[in-house]
């Protein structure tokens, strides 16, 4: 045991100085004229091999980045149970460091908030759009920290439907609630707390009939309020998908899209990037198709932003006018299925006509999300 | 000289103690690390409330007596003893058959059923639920073969999370009972044929005296495995209710983010699964009667 432990000493020591001669490795590239430029994203493996793509062609791109800056790609595999790029970003921040290799991050909603939050705009610097001339082109920005956090892809909710049995879906929420009691057991959404698309349906079922500003607020008074969504909801619940002769809520946001695939059901709420990747690879029937209803499902943009402990802001801001080009924007759509935040000119284009990032609904209620999950579970998913 | 010969019988005991214990030391330290010290911090845990001071039951009140929580409790006691009964039950005729039928069949019955126990997990349930979901396989066979419109009803449904149950644990125990019932020697079933006995006397007197401690075993493993269920019940039922406690747990830590009723729910499985290690050890330790004498 002992001697595991010392070998395992051992090896960590040795771990460290190597990752430390790493480290020494890349201060000599920076003084160099500073060159190298370190962009740091987390998430799922689909999001490591857009990046490197994106920084294989950045580096060798002389109209994006006639300056010759070499991007280096720090990624982590996010649920692997490690720190991400928040974690990372804000704990170096807190032990005082300066001159990190933190040179552009890569965040989400979650993660913007979580920044704001616990560390405040003084961990970045703000974004000089005149060094960003693609960025004109974009009109959509985060809901928090606009001037720090560069929008480059959008993510939301929509509606998935099988264009067979619904030639014309319904536009709106009424039409599709009267679609829903026309058509009992052929639409279906996943269990709140399993999938976002679930939660963005119930979620945005409940605050329609809110005023607007609930969606974004944390504050526990809105609970008040939730009363008359409830009701909505356990109103459709009979005309929902069934098994063995009584409605049941499928678990995931996969679980819902399986029932679509199969012709369980016609339609249901899914992310937008999920379904098309899915129609991409044929294990969505080619007749699926997706729309935005009115009003809309919830979604978010993901940004790049410059930590104010960085080496490179210059490099930042080409990488970031880089990603905002249009080869770079259909790059993205064909590898993780994102959403232009520019008008794309491809074929793969059209799945995503109709998703305009600038009427993306964003939402933001903090923890009242545990109160909503728990209220669903007692109130619907208990209803026979 | 015999007192020199006495030390060092002695030490050369003690050195066989000392090498003993090192060597059993380090699975003791996990064991100690990742099993007893999660579960003392646990049971510590379930009896406190966030944002309070000091011990309570409040979240055992809450779960024996809340309705819904109670509801979870006897469905999982329900789905867990009528799996360990079932698989047992067919894995005891699976087991018996594939002992003394000796054909061809047999022999490949012998060989198949050991597949499923080297299918992962998820990739069997995955299977199991494109075969008996209402478009699945069954479904599709029944309308291409007979022209007839069947839906199994199976997925969202207690009849389906039993058959996927089943399909895990039935190669389980018939695994553990064969092995059980290969140790009887045909020798003495021959000889009591011999002598005059029926096959059903035989398999009275003779068989279940000397199988039924491994198919006890297998049964409290069943139940012990199942109890804890989560991949299963979450993926075959959907949001219904009432639920299995392993999905109750991740309503708990997962979806309502309360780390202390997550403790008390995993404390009810852990007593829940201790009843049947009381069997398990109970039909251990009993020495059967024909060994008495």
């Amino acid at each position: 045991m002992k001697k595991t432990i010392s070998f395992l000493v051992v090896l960590m020591l040795m771990l460290g100085t190597l990752s430390g001669c790493g480290g020494g490795g890349n201060d000599d590239a920076g003084s160099a004229g500073n060159k190298k430029l370190n962009v740091w994203v987390a998430g799922s493996d689909n999001m490591r091999i857009l990046y490197e793509k994106w920084v294989e062609d950045f580096n060798s791109n002389t109209e994006y980045n006639p300056d010759g800056y070499q991007a280096v790609l720090q990624f982590l595999p996010a649920g692997a149970g490690g720190q991400l790029v928040e974690d990372k970003l804000i704990a170096a921040w807190k032990a005082g460091q300066k001159e990190t290799d933190f040179d552009l991050v890569e965040m989400g909603d979650d993660q913007i908030s979580r920044v704001m939050g616990e560390v405040g705009p003084d961990l970045l610097v703000p974004y000089d759009p005149a060094k960003i001339p693609n960025l004109a082109n974009v009109s959509v920005r985060p809901p928090i920290g606009a001037d720090y956090f560069m929008p480059y892809r959008g993510t939301t909710v929509v509606m998935a439907y099988n264009s067979e049995k619904v030639p014309n879906p319904p536009k709106t929420v009424e039409e599709l609630t009267a679609w829903i009691k026309e058509n009992p057991g052929r639409f279906a959404y996943n269990t709140p707390g399993t999938g976002g698309a679930g939660d963005s349906f119930a979620r945005t079922s409940v605050y329609n009939l809110m005023p607007e500003e609930a969606l974004m607020s944390d504050d526990a008074k809105w609970k008040d309020q939730w009363d008359a969504g409830f009701k909505y909801l356990a109103e459709i619940h009979p005309y929902l998908y069934q098994s063995g002769g009584r409605v049941v809520y499928p678990n995931k946001n996969q679980g819902s899209l399986d029932l679509l695939a199969n012709g369980q059901i016609d339609m249901c709420p899914i992310w937008a990037d999920m379904a098309i990747s899915q129609i991409q690879q044929g294990t969505l029937p080619a007749t699926t198709k997706i729309y935005q209803i009115e009003p809309s499902l919830t979604g978010a943009v993901n940004t790049l932003a410059i930590p104010s402990i960085g080496k490179n802001p210059e490099g930042a801001h080409a990488f970031m006018n880089y990603v905002l080009s249009p080869e770079a924007q259909l790059l993205q759509l064909k590898e993780i299925a994102a959403i232009p935040l520019i008008k794309v000119d491809d074929s793969s284009a059209a799945l995503v006509t109709g998703l305009d990032v600038t009427k993306f609904r964003t939402q933001s209620i903090g923890e009242l999300y545990v109160e909503f999950n728990k209220r669903w579970d007692e109130e619907i998913a208990t209803l026979s | 000289m015999s007192d020199i010969l006495q030390n060092h019988a002695k030490r050369k005991k003690r050195n066989q103690l000392l090498s003993a214990y090192a060597l059993v030391l380090p699975a003791f330290i996990v064991v100690l690390l990742i099993v007893a010290y999660p579960i003392v911090n646990s049971v510590i845990r379930s009896f406190t409330v966030r944002g309070q001071e000091g011990f309570t039951l409040a979240n055992y009140v809450y779960f024996f007596t809340e309705p819904r929580e109670l509801a979870n409790i006897l469905y999982t006691l329900f789905v867990v003893v009528v799996t360990s009964v079932l698989s047992t039950v067919f894995a005891y005729a699976l087991a018996l058959y594939l002992r003394f039928v000796k054909s061809r069949v047999s022999l490949l019955i012998g060989r198949l059923y050991l597949i499923p126990r080297f299918i992962p997990g998820m990739v069997a349930i995955y299977a199991v639920i494109v075969t008996i979901r209402d478009t699945g396989v069954i479904s599709r066979l029944a309308l291409l073969l007979f022209g007839v419109e069947f839906q199994p009803a199976l997925m969202f449904n207690t009849a389906g999370l039993l058959t996927m149950n089943l399909w895990f644990n039935i190669p389980f125990s018939a695994m553990l009972i064969s092995a059980a019932l290969a140790g009887i020697p045909d020798s003495m079933i021959e000889s009591a044929r011999d002598v005059g006995a029926g096959r059903l006397c035989v398999f009275r007197t003779m068989i279940v005296p000397m199988s039924i401690k491994d198919v006890m075993v297998a049964a409290t493993f069943v139940f012990m495995g199942n109890v804890g269920g989560f991949t299963t019940p979450y993926l075959i039922m959907g949001s219904v209710q009432p639920k299995m406690l392993g999905i109750s747990l991740f309503d708990q830590f997962a979806k309502y983010a309360d780390m202390e009723r997550a403790a008390a729910v995993s404390v009810i499985m852990f007593l829940i699964c201790s009843v049947s290690a009381v069997v398990y050890i109970y039909s251990n330790l009993k020495e059967r009667a024909w060994e008495k004498q």
